[in-house]
């Protein structure tokens, strides 16, 4: 009973740490997976030279076709375009009045295989495109993808990079609370080598608190980041909520949750075995 | 003649700070035997005892105990050790938690004992040492002769070879001494090696029984020491 409290404080601080590197790593998943939504969407505009003779059009389609990492061409004429655009405007279509379609150039949207919808593969895919001088601009967003893969990188580094910080504050914390644990079962703990109880005997309790408080901290922290998601994400106001339908904003996968778990173990563990083998030396 | 079950050969234990606790300590001691470990207060008994159960390690010398070199760098099965030896110390080392019963029967259960079979063991010993009444009482209630029985209780509950008892009577008035000796005799009788640490003369020459004596760290048998001068009085002097 008398070390209940400070238990108590050691899986608090375990969940803090916990939680504080739950919420990175769910920022982090929700925006790769949103990078991978948009990814999926991502295709490359060919835009055609003015004055592209239209027997040209079709053998260029093939040849885009046989590009590595090409899987659809379409063609796009200026008519088609100026279609689109009335569309797009809806009741606002009268704007585009007076504008003749040959304004238009006419392009090849160019959608790509799976693997190559990333910010890596799509350059090979564009490089190729720039060296056929039929085309005079080839356009996929590129920057907007660029500078959002590299936010997921740095959000992923940060994340790593604290979760160090706090695996090692995490270690002290449980190692110093069992050392006091330890200490208050000092009496105990010399009968029980005066009369030979094996080292593994000694320290197996010691060991299952450190698992049981690390498992309680990822647990608190899994717990409260729950909350937190529902509270933050879910209810939001109307207009919100709309805009959010768009990107879903999903919580952390099983599999993580239960990596979170065993990584709060395996840290609680790790705590008491160092505090055994500060404390429990067989004497 | 049997092999010895403790031999020390020429050991050394020197402290951090320069303090010589033992000085080229050789002994022997056979099974059977009860042997007294005579000498004042501060002269190594307990450094000697330490040694034996490996709380310490000697600067230097060579210790077997059960045939283990137990200062061999490599050895590391002090439990093992120990489950071959009692040891009972002057401060009894109880667990004031507990009942009676329940100390005397912890040892058996944090060597791999069932807790019932340790409970009835424990109760077995218990009315050997005469505490069949008390077994149910908290260890405040009791005494400190009996606080010692307790002790004694639980060194022999493994049905240890060898008894290591550092100053058991230090603690106690001369009636519970008495009481005391009496187990510890009975235990011998039965053919248990005793190593029994005392200051006290007067409870050496009680019995007949073999005497060690330790001073300034050394072993002094059959050799005088000259206070005066500080040294041995060497032989013709």
């Amino acid at each position: 009973m008398g070390n209940l409290f400070p238990n108590l404080i050691t899986i608090g601080i375990i969940a803090i740490s916990m939680l504080i590197f739950s919420t990175f790593t769910l920022l982090a998943f929700n925006l790769t997976n949103l990078l991978k939504i948009w990814e999926d969407k991502i295709e490359v505009i060919a835009y055609l030279k003015r004055g592209t003779p239209s027997n040209e059009v079709e053998p260029l389609i093939k040849k885009t076709r046989l590009l590595e990492g090409v899987e659809i061409v379409r063609y796009i004429s200026p008519f088609d375009a100026m279609a689109f655009m009335e569309m797009k405007l809806g009741g606002q279509k009268t704007l585009l009045q007076g504008i003749q379609p040959a304004v238009l150039p006419p392009s090849f949207e160019i959608q790509l295989k799976e693997e190559y919808r990333n910010s890596t593969k799509i350059k090979e895919v564009v490089t190729q495109l720039k060296k056929i001088p039929q085309f005079e601009e080839i356009q996929y967003g590129q920057e907007w993808v660029e500078t959002f893969s590299v936010l997921v990188h740095i959000l992923r580094l940060t994340q790593w990079i604290l979760g160090g910080l706090l695996l090692i504050a995490i270690v002290f914390i449980t190692s110093n609370t069992l050392q006091l644990t330890i200490s208050s079962r000092k009496e105990e703990i010399e009968v029980m080598q005066w009369v030979g109880a094996s080292p593994g005997f000694i320290r197996v309790p010691f060991y299952t608190e450190g698992l049981l408080q690390g498992l309680l901290g990822g647990g608190l922290a899994i717990f409260f980041l729950f909350l937190l998601h529902h509270g933050l994400f879910l209810n939001i106001p109307p207009p919100m909520e709309a805009w959010l339908t768009k990107i879903p904003v999903l919580f952390l996968p099983m599999e993580t949750i239960i990596w979170i778990l065993l990584g709060g173990m395996v840290l609680g563990f790790f705590g008491s075995s160092v505090a055994s083998m500060r404390v429990l030396k067989y004497r | 003649m049997d092999e010895a079950i403790i031999e020390m050969h020429h050991v050394y234990k020197t402290y951090p700070n320069q303090i010589s606790a033992l000085s080229d300590i050789t002994l022997e001691i056979f099974p059977g035997e009860f042997t007294f470990i005579a000498g004042p207060s501060g002269c190594g008994k307990s450094t000697l005892f330490r040694i034996l159960f490996c709380a310490e390690k000697p600067t230097s010398g060579e210790v077997l105990v059960h045939g283990m070199h137990i200062t061999h760098p490599g050895f590391k099965k002090i439990y093992q050790l120990r489950r071959k030896m009692g040891i009972v110390s002057q401060d009894f080392k109880l667990l004031k938690d507990r009942t009676v019963n329940e100390n005397v029967a912890f040892a058996l259960e944090v060597t791999g004992h069932p807790p019932k079979e340790a409970k009835s063991k424990a109760s077995e010993m218990l009315s050997r040492v005469g505490l069949e009444e008390r077994e149910k009482d908290s260890i405040l209630a009791l005494s400190a002769g009996e606080q010692q029985r307790v002790a004694i209780a639980r060194a022999l509950v493994n049905l240890p070879p060898l008894i290591l008892a550092d100053e058991p009577t230090g603690n106690l008035d001369a009636k519970m001494t008495l009481e005391v000796m009496e187990i510890f005799t009975a235990l011998h009788q039965k053919g248990t090696t005793i190593l029994f640490a005392t200051q006290y003369t007067g409870l050496i020459k009680r019995y007949s029984y073999r005497v060690i004596q330790i001073l300034n760290g050394q072993v002094w048998n059959g050799r005088k020491m000259d206070i005066h001068k500080g040294r041995e009085v060497k032989a013709g002097e």
